[in-house]
């Protein structure tokens, strides 16, 4: 498939993964997601320069940094679950007033 | 592996409405459930998505006020959602292709940069107004 994107040129830039690097930075709440968003200016700064190729790469990097954060903060969630269950939800309903915090 | 794009559309659509269904009948801001933000727990301050499980537990209860004040930045970019979401319904579904230009726009993209870095160090300066970027009931 990449092949195929090579060999003849573009006539539209590659996927830069902006929505979706927004998304993981403000769903996920981790800086993986400006990384992308970073990643997503090259993507079209490259292809209207002419670099198909560095259009590519930095569309590939933004994939990249946008799934670390996704699969990141997916693994936060799931390992929190995880742990109330383990340590059973009423440990943590106990300090309910206690744990006025942030999150 | 290889899934056709209609039904990953679909899987993804799923997932959705079950993360909603759970904030929706728990409430992020009543309830210590859910897992804080580790950059705040790590520093003690406010990254740009901090805030963004009440302020989606908010918007499920159509209190567009209190989601506002969550997360600022999160209702301010429903519109953007929305139109991804439209251009890969119509780009899945449809033999129309919606290529949304606007987020290949280099100068949108900065502006977009520049929004969420601004946004990261002003809801953690103490000084009105900016404390109104904070997360606050």
């Amino acid at each position: 498939m990449e092949q195929n994107y090579q060999q003849q040129p573009m006539l539209t830039p590659p996927k830069n993964w902006l929505v979706e690097s927004i998304l993981v930075t403000l769903f996920c709440c981790l800086p993986f997601g400006v990384v992308g968003i970073v990643y997503a200016t090259q993507v079209s700064s490259k292809f209207n320069a002419g670099d198909q190729a560095g259009a590519l790469q930095a569309s590939r990097d933004a994939a990249k940094w946008t799934k670390i954060g996704f699969f990141v903060g997916l693994a936060v969630l799931v390992l929190y679950i995880i742990a109330i269950f383990a340590f059973g939800v009423t440990a943590f309903w106990a300090n309910k007033d206690a744990m006025n915090d942030y999150r | 592996m290889i899934i056709d794009k209609k039904i990953q559309f679909l899987i993804r659509c799923a997932a959705v409405v079950a993360i909603s269904l759970l904030y929706f009948f728990i409430d992020a801001r009543e309830t210590q459930l859910f897992p804080k933000c580790p950059f705040h727990s790590l520093t003690g301050l406010f990254c740009p998505g901090c805030g963004s499980q009440r302020a989606i537990s908010a918007l499920l209860h159509f209190d567009l006020i209190s989601a506002m004040r969550f997360n600022v930045l999160l209702v301010a970019s429903l519109p953007m959602i929305g139109y991804s979401v439209y251009a890969s319904i119509m780009n899945t579904f449809t033999t129309k292709v919606v290529q949304q230009r606007l987020f290949h726009s280099v100068t949108f993209i900065w502006i977009l940069a520049v929004v969420v870095m601004l946004f990261w160090v002003l809801r953690n300066v103490h000084v009105y107004p900016f404390d109104l970027l904070a997360p606050h009931h």
